[in-house]
């Protein structure tokens, strides 16, 4: 039974993807500059972290090609945000002008219908440079391989990318009761940037606070320490997919509570 | 057999905040507030029989809208029960939302970049439609509407009419028992509207669905509906059939005539001549308010043009607001 | 008289971002936070360096720059590609067209609201709690008048480029795509990211033949010189000064014959 709704729920996804995807190669023009946009952003990014890289070879003791390890495994681990839940920036749109009301009369889940409306592709543009970067430095860093690793790459990676999405949903669940969460949401975008530091850096007050209050420290931290420093694995890294499960839920949770709440009051 | 909609002494209250105004008040607002309560629907009750067109009538901020969410499960009432067809609305909602259809005038919900073909075959798969009935319908969707020319058409490049129509069908498209539909007609030429008109009567017959209808044009309601309910403030005034309403004001058309001349001196002959109904001025017109039980508008026009140099004309029907201020002053029985 | 009509719409701006309460807190609180991240990232960058004095600049004078790097950031930053680019698209803009105001000054009144009470939540506290944090390491002297004329033509710039990039979106429906290449290219180049000073040589001379830097870096090296010479100033409010007539030449002319263009075309 419960096997048959996932099916359903993905059968019904898959088919507004495709429809979507035909619909926005339709309009070329914007897809090219989008993609363009999305490099512009990578590529600058990784000119930022080369440049403050010449300058200073480690940092806390994580090398370059550590460090560049942590940069593209956050890469990685922020796409599936930014390619299935990009309709959490219209939220607020959708909230304050009463338009959310049309997404609450459809028999299925809320969350999902209002999420499936938009895929952004451009995030997989991301993926690859991630998956770049990831490959070049574990090369580098001479990790060696073995389909034990590959695995717990991708289980952990899979893991990590739902902690980006549960901060996203809470921050664009705010605007059901300060209608204005833009600032929530572009602070939240803001910490992400840092998920590519070693949390070793801060004191343990914010430790704590990114290890448990917002979780950024297991975007790309503590998971990547499974691979990077496999004789010395902290407990909070094996935690860490179970984190990312329990955030996840919590953050849907929040977001319908928000949802049911407000779909009355707007007029 | 029960009735389909069950509605008893439903109210719903809002709590909302008290702006201040101007900058300082703006200031006052950040750190201070101070909230009020209203009553947005006072003690409702009514049933509403399968297959029946109800016209639901008020003002802007009557309370309408409030009513239509806490059917559809959206809203909860603060107190008061509905039951709609055995369901609690707003207790299943995924699974309630199954049995209704929705349309809010001016808010699509088809897919924005979607041919309208597949936001169809999209419902299709959301409301699990077998394919025999989604064929019978768009079938039955042919015959009634010439949808081929808008079903390759997606829906952003759609003029509002087209959308409207399109979102109607979109709503009938699974067969639920009942269909919400908020303002339909609003901002739409004469044309457009008498299209949707008949499109919902034929679906309403065919289907037997249930439709409730909010208005504010007179047109829907005469051209769709057997009952009406009013209401204002919260408060319902009027719940009843349409002949009902109609025989208590008769069927009266405001005629307004330009003529040249003194107006108010106008206006007073007119009113010897034409001692049945009366007559106003103001700074362009001279209204006639014609009950047509008595004479028709076009016998009164005729009898005028013997006497009167007529420059220009204007027909009003009686709006919403003429018909609750005339309940408010005289009530109805 | 004239300025009163303008400062109408100031207050206007006013009033209206005050309303979100909660997000003015949660914005004051956000760059709070923000700052911390920054401190602790670079406090472990010096540490690692091993030297007090990197590419001249000690620990304290490249926090404070970017600090106030990214607080101006939070200031300078109107969203005007976005504004202009859903006028656009909505078509709202042929009304604005009609007001009896030159559009790029009246889409600049509108915002300058926003400007003013992001300047008081966001750039002044932080302003003053980096000066105590850092015991009055921001020299308190000429400087400060250098920077604050040196600001009123960085926000010139800024709004010139905004104003020409948003005049794109006249021809494009990609407002994403246009606006995330502009802000990702002006905040790399303009050292808002990373200070100039730590950029490679060859770099670093491509950037100083550029507008952008006059935006963040250009203020901030007048804040920050303890004891400048006059010859320095002068140069650097000279090219700013320069970049300023320029941009603004431009970005007029540029909307001038894109909306003939336009208008023409019947866009």
């Amino acid at each position: 039974m419960k096997q048959k709704r996932f099916g359903f729920y993905l059968r019904i996804y898959m088919k507004i993807l495709a429809q979507d995807l035909k619909s926005k190669m339709s309009y070329r023009a914007d897809f090219i500059i989008s993609t363009i946009g999305m490099i512009f952003t990578n590529i600058a990014g990784f000119v930022s972290f080369w440049i403050l890289f010449r300058n200073f070879p480690s940092i806390h003791g994580w090398s370059y090609y550590e460090m560049l390890f942590l940069y593209g495994f956050s890469l990685i681990s922020l796409t599936p945000v930014q390619c299935f839940l990009d309709n959490n920036w219209s939220l607020r749109i959708y909230v304050y002008s009463g338009d959310f009301i049309k997404y609450c009369f459809r028999p299925i889940n809320l969350f999902f219908y209002y999420q499936s409306e938009v895929f952004d592709i451009k995030g997989l543009g991301q993926l690859a440079f991630g998956i770049g970067t990831l490959i070049y430095s574990w090369s580098k860093i001479g990790l060696g391989f073995t389909p034990l690793m590959l695995l717990k790459v991708i289980v952990f990676l899979l893991t990590a990318s739902l902690i980006m999405m549960a901060l996203q949903n809470a921050s664009a669940g705010t605007c059901f009761w300060i209608q204005n969460s833009f600032y929530v949401m572009d602070l939240v975008l803001k910490f992400k940037d840092y998920a590519r530091y070693p949390i070793t850096i801060f004191s343990p007050v914010f430790r704590f606070i990114f290890t448990f209050i917002m979780p950024i420290a297991f975007i790309a931290y503590y998971p990547s320490l499974v691979i990077l420093r496999p004789d010395a694995v902290p407990i909070l890294s094996w935690l860490s997919p179970l984190v990312g499960c329990l955030f996840f839920w919590l953050s849907y949770k929040f977001w319908m509570f928000g949802a049911m709440k407000y779909s009355g009051t707007g007029s | 057999m029960a009735a389909m909609i069950q509605i008893k002494n439903v109210t719903k209250e809002f709590k909302v905040l008290n702006r201040r105004e101007g900058l300082k008040g703006s200031l006052k607002d950040l750190f201070s507030r101070d909230y009020k309560y209203i009553r947005a629907v006072d003690n409702i009750s009514m049933d509403i029989e399968q297959g029946e067109i109800i016209g639901y009538l008020g003002p802007n901020g009557a309370g309408k809208s409030t009513t239509i969410k806490m059917m559809t499960g959206v809203l909860e009432p603060t107190s008061g029960e509905i039951l709609v067809d055995g369901h609690i609305p707003y207790q299943n909602r995924t699974k309630y939302a199954q049995e209704i259809g929705v349309v809010f005038g001016q808010r699509s919900q088809l897919w924005w970049a979607l041919p309208l073909v597949e936001s169809f075959k999209l419902l299709k798969d959301i409301y699990q439609v077998s394919d025999a009935d989604y064929e019978s319908m768009l079938n039955l969707y042919q015959s009634l509407v010439d949808i081929e020319p808008l079903l390759h058409k997606p829906v952003r490049q759609m003029s509002l009419g087209q959308r409207t129509l399109s979102d109607i069908l979109a709503a009938f498209l699974h067969n639920p028992k009942i269909v919400f539909l908020d303002e339909p007609t609003i901002g739409l030429d004469v044309s457009m509207k008498a299209k949707i008109r008949t499109l919902i009567n034929a679906l309403n017959k065919e289907k037997n669905t249930t439709v409730i209808l909010t208005t504010h044009d007179m047109g829907d309601v005469d051209a769709l509906c057997k009952r009406i309910v009013i209401i204002d403030k919260g408060k319902m005034l009027y719940n009843n059939d349409i002949e009902h309403l109609k025989g208590f004001f008769g069927s009266y058309r405001t005629l307004k005539i330009g003529i040249d001349g003194n107006l108010k001196q106008q206006a007073e002959s007119i009113q010897k001549e034409l001692p049945d109904f009366s007559v106003s001025a103001d700074e362009e017109w001279v209204s006639i308010l014609v009950d047509e039980e008595k004479s028709k508008v076009m016998e009164v026009l005729n009898q005028l043009q013997k006497s009167y140099k007529i420059r220009d004309m204007q027909l009003e029907e009686i709006s919403t607001e003429d018909v609750i201020k005339k309940i408010y002053e005289e009530g109805v029985s | 008289m004239r300025l009163k009509k303008y400062l109408t719409f100031t207050r206007a701006g006013m009033m209206e971002s005050l309303q979100f309460r909660l997000a003015a807190a949660v914005m004051f609180i956000g760059n709070l936070l923000y700052l911390i991240v920054v401190y602790f990232l670079w406090k472990a960058i010096y540490a690692s360096a091993g030297t007090d004095v990197v590419n001249g600049m000690t620990f304290t004078d490249t926090l404070i720059y970017l600090v106030l790097a990214t607080a101006l950031f939070g200031f300078m930053e109107m969203y005007t590609v976005w504004e202009m680019g859903r006028n656009i698209q909505s078509g709202k803009i042929v009304l604005d067209l009609l007001k009896p105001m030159e559009y790029r000054r009246y889409l600049f009144w509108t915002f300058s609201g926003t400007f003013v009470t992001q300047f008081l939540f966001t750039f002044l506290p932080t302003f003053i709690i980096v000066g105590i944090v850092t015991h009055g390491a921001i020299p308190l002297g000429k400087n400060l008048l250098y920077f604050v004329i040196s600001v009123i033509l960085a926000v010139l710039i800024n709004y010139s480029i905004d104003f020409f990039v948003g005049t794109i979106c006249l021809f494009t429906e990609s407002i994403w795509g246009i606006n995330i290449m502009k802000q990702v290219i002006v905040l790399l180049l303009s050292g808002a990211t990373i200070p100039i000073a730590f950029f490679p040589e060859q770099l670093k001379t491509i950037v100083y033949y550029l507008p952008f830097q006059s935006i963040y870096n250009a203020p901030l090296t007048l804040l920050l010189n303890k004891d400048p010479k006059p010859g320095t100033v002068f140069i650097i409010l000279g090219t700013q000064l320069i970049w300023c007539i320029v941009m603004t030449i431009l970005s007029k002319l540029f909307w001038k014959v894109s909306l003939r263009q336009i208008t023409v075309n019947g866009g």
